[in-house]
């Protein structure tokens, strides 16, 4: 389809679209995947597609397809549904003027050229790193390659073809005597960095670590928030205000809040779509504006919200380049790139007295995200007692407020973590609310 | 076909050809209409141990895709061999009683789905909502299976379902209510009354900002019907699917015959009903039938695919896949079934503790058999009354406790639409249950 993309555009164009935009996107994906301590299977995919914005009269329509039997049709219809629409006078028109970075870190050839026998040893790896302490067995998990190119067309002359690699380890592991508990750890990344038998076995010691937990009283305390813990309640309760779309449309708990002191004055927050071999690092963000960095909180102000070209069109500011897709298959919204947290980082656990340390937390996504509240289950939770951990607690929920959580960050690990696109160290929150 | 074929003991394809519309209407304007043609194959190869698997988009070539797979399938058994996987036998399904539809929605022009859409959202514009977001969604797909055992068989389907969600806000506080319904054909539209429903999700919106956020701990709670229903679904569906057992992921393990659940508990999976998990055949080809998961508290059966049915001995059958994906074990529509209580003899039971309604989502840990879900809303229950409405309650705590604590089950049986997620796929479900009647759970507020 890669040599359809260009016709796709004339033919958009000759079906009336006063402007018109094809998005190509393919990949190719390679897993091997064990279930208890044996491989189970190898998965191979091949995903190639089109997604086509026209505009008419200032209204968008879009279609995607995968198949080239059908791109002329669905052509036709994304000119038809934006004929369907009223003028939106708030479309102010596709990306123009491209003049990209260069980014660096992205693409690994060896990632590319992977074999299936190295995949399936790296995938051994994972298996063996759980088997190197006794009492534990990994229940799934697996190794993933993958190779992706999209390739950026409009009317107005944007022309953007970018390709990137990816590779990442899954484990998931339960205690095999006595009390039972689980652990899992995972890690993505463009190049072959990854530690994979220390992923199993980082797994493997935190489920043994987790087993006959105590119960505690409820109670207001410090917590520390592992950055799989802290990245998750981000993404659900802190993200989604800082989505221009959701402030526009008055759906956020950051509207009018622009200039204001959110955090504390040591936090400073960065989208950042330039950050040398970040997951959400490209020249160009899925719409074809130029990647950049951008503040979000300084020095605990906030500086700005994120925005697409069509919603920073109706603000009448910039793109900060965060026009983001899931696939082909959907038109450009907000997205978040690498979302950077800066605070001053210091041996976090040795330095509280007492406390509780998450490593992750279940039911995130349950999070209101206006208002910012959560209230979730901890997992592999731990008390903390002069500044080291003491004893696993079995079962605890912690509620509070994401905005709440930006006032009251007393401290940072040294662990810096790339969650995906979130990289963050862990951070301790004073005076929250567990229930154990 | 090359020379490792003759290991190849089965192998299997899914073709998969559709469309799906999207039309998204927020603060009364279209802000997105949407549509896309997908067509792609999902190929498994068996060789010894180990599976392979191919999945390819757009043309396709069926021949070359099963000798791709096959080769996966063939080098992953070689580097690492092991004992050859079985599957359990299966006859070609009856393809009878496909959900049946007076409407047909793409005989609707498009303009008058967003007019349909405009009214939902008035209707949700109640006094005090700001902000609200309506959408469509119609997907029509054909899916075709053959095996290496001479097997084939194909279905249609076609569903409908909208959303609607409205936002109300006052002195920074900003609360939401949601409502939706999925089913087959657009008729849909009369039969589910949506401007009651739109009406519905405004003025929980409104609502919830004056009620106040619970103290929580351990109490008795009564739980409505869709609540209950994720209960079923997460908390037991998901840990009587045989994968996860035998991967040792589920604390249902070892469990058949034993009694799991108060006796008045009865649990059922049944993709033959017209909810929105039906399906004639799973992804295997196998023909879809009813599974008690636990029947008068008694766990009964786990959920099936054919490998899992031939290592555990039971019946397939819950094999699923999105799209082309490779097929998992998973449910259809799951719920408790009706029990005799009448909802004012469940509040009597309760006495004072708290009503939860509606679901927010919710989490699992099947392994450790723990689960936390979050409440739309719910009221304090006070000498057996409802009094003060409440928001941002969150329940948790073990499975096979709660599945012991209940001491009451209504007899008000409702299903609810949705899609669960498992291994990186979405599928289509339905989930239910009558009010359930809880002596003890922990309940997370402020």
């Amino acid at each position: 389809m890669y040599e359809l993309a260009r016709k796709a555009l004339l033919m958009a164009e000759k079906a009336g679209a006063e402007e018109a935009e094809i998005y190509y996107a393919s990949s190719h994906s390679t897993g091997v995947n064990f279930k208890k301590d044996s491989l189970d299977n190898a998965r191979d995919r091949f995903s190639e597609g089109i997604g086509i914005r026209a505009v008419v009269n200032g209204a968008v329509g879009f279609a995607s397809t995968n198949s080239a039997r059908e791109l002329e049709n669905t052509v036709e219809v994304a000119v038809a549904e934006a004929r369907v629409r009223e003028s939106d006078p708030d479309w102010t028109g596709l990306p123009s003027n491209g003049k990209y970075p260069v980014v660096s870190g992205i693409f690994d050839k060896k990632v590319e050229t992977l074999e299936l026998e190295e995949c399936i040893g790296y995938a051994m790896a994972l298996v063996e790193g759980t088997t190197e302490l006794p009492g534990t067995l990994p229940t799934s998990g697996g190794f993933t390659r993958a190779k992706a190119r999209q390739l950026i067309l409009n009317t107005n002359g944007i022309e953007i073809e970018e390709e990137s690699t990816a590779v990442s380890g899954f484990v998931d592991v339960i205690t095999i005597n006595g009390d039972t508990s689980t652990a899992y750890d995972f890690a993505i990344s463009r190049s072959l960095d990854i530690d994979f038998f220390a992923l199993g076995k980082n797994a493997s010691e935190l489920a043994l670590k987790s087993s006959d937990g105590i119960k505690i009283e409820p109670q207001k305390t410090d917590v520390i928030f592992h950055p799989f813990a802290f990245s998750d309640i981000l993404e659900e309760a802190l993200a989604p205000s800082i989505d221009s779309d959701n402030v526009q449309k008055r759906r956020s708990g950051l509207i009018d809040k622009l200039g204001e002191e959110l955090a504390v004055p040591e936090l400073s927050i960065y989208d950042d779509g330039l950050f040398e071999a970040g997951i959400e690092t490209s020249a160009s963000d899925d719409e074809g504006i130029p990647s950049q960095r951008t503040t979000v909180i300084e020095k605990g102000v906030l500086k700005t919200y994120l925005y697409d070209t069509y919603t920073a069109g109706k603000a009448g500011v910039n793109s900060t380049g965060n026009g983001s897709r899931s696939s082909y298959m959907s038109p450009p919204a907000v997205g978040l790139r690498n979302f950077i947290i800066d605070y001053p980082e210091t041996d976090i656990i040795a330095d509280t007295r007492s406390g509780i340390f998450v490593n992750t937390v279940i039911g995130a996504h349950t999070a209101n995200s206006i208002s910012g509240d959560f209230s979730v289950e901890a997992r592999n939770a731990f008390t903390i007692k002069d500044g080291a951990l003491d004893k696993p607690i079995k079962s605890l929920m912690i509620s509070g407020n994401a905005f709440e959580l930006l006032k009251n960050i007393t401290g940072a690990g040294l662990d810096v973590r790339k969650v995906g696109g979130i990289i963050t160290p862990s951070i301790r929150i004073s005076d929250l609310s567990v229930i154990g | 076909m090359a020379g490792f074929m003759q290991d190849i003991k089965f192998y299997d394809c899914r073709i998969v050809e559709g469309s799906s519309t999207s039309i998204i209407l927020d603060n009364g304007k279209i802000e997105e209409i949407s549509k896309n043609f997908t067509r792609g194959a999902g190929v498994r190869a068996l060789c010894g141990g180990s599976w392979g698997y191919t999945a390819v988009e757009g043309e396709i070539d069926l021949k070359q895709g099963v000798e791709a797979a096959s080769k996966l399938a063939f080098s992953m058994n070689k580097n690492t061999p092991k004992e050859a996987i079985e599957l359990a036998a299966v006859s070609s399904p009856e393809i009878k009683d496909l959900p049946e539809i007076k409407i047909d929605p793409r005989n609707i022009a498009i303009e008058d789905k967003v007019d349909l859409l405009k009214d939902i959202e008035a209707n949700a514009q109640v006094k005090g909502v700001n902000s609200t977001k309506v959408m469509y969604l119609e997907s029509e797909f054909k899916i075709e299976y053959r095996n290496s055992d001479g097997l084939e068989c194909a279905y249609e389907l076609l569903n409908v379902g909208f959303a609607v969600s409205a936002v109300a806000s006052e002195n920074g506080v900003y609360q939401a209510g949601r409502e939706s319904r999925f089913g087959y054909g657009y008729e849909l539209f009369e039969k589910e009354n949506v401007m009651e429903l739109a009406g519905k999700a405004g003025n929980t919106a409104v609502e919830l900002l004056k009620a106040k956020t619970p103290k929580g701990g351990e109490m008795p709670v009564l739980l409505d019907q869709e609540l209950a229903g994720v209960f079923a679904h997460e908390a037991v569906g998901h840990a009587s699917e045989a994968d996860l057992v035998l991967e040792g992921d589920s604390i249902l393990e070892n469990r058949i015959g034993e009694q799991i659940a108060s006796p008045l508990v009865t649990i059922v999976d049944d993709p033959t009903l017209h909810e929105f998990g039906y399906y004639p055949f799973d992804a295997e080809g196998v023909q879809s039938r009813r599974t008690e998961i636990i029947r008068d508290g008694i766990f009964n059966s786990y959920l099936h695919s054919r490998e899992t049915a031939a290592k555990l001995g039971g019946i397939p059958g819950n094999c699923r896949a999105q799209g082309y994906s490779m097929p998992v074990v998973r449910m259809s529509n799951t719920f408790v079934d009706n029990g005799k209580a009448k909802f004012e003899e469940m509040l009597e039971e309760i006495r004072d503790g708290m009503y939860l309604i509606g679901s927010r989502g919710g989490q699992v840990n099947t392994g450790e058999g723990i689960f936390q879900f979050n409440a739309e809303k719910g009221y304090l229950i006070k000498d057996g009354e409802l009094t003060e409405l409440i928001r941002d309650v969150s329940l948790s705590g073990k499975t096979l406790e709660i599945l012991n604590h209940i001491t009451l089950v209504g007899n008000d049986l409702k299903m609810t639409a949705g899609r669960c997620g498992k291994a990186g796929q979405l599928a289509p479900v339905s989930d239910g249950s009558p009010h359930l009647a809880i002596s003890k759970v922990l309940v997370g507020g402020a």
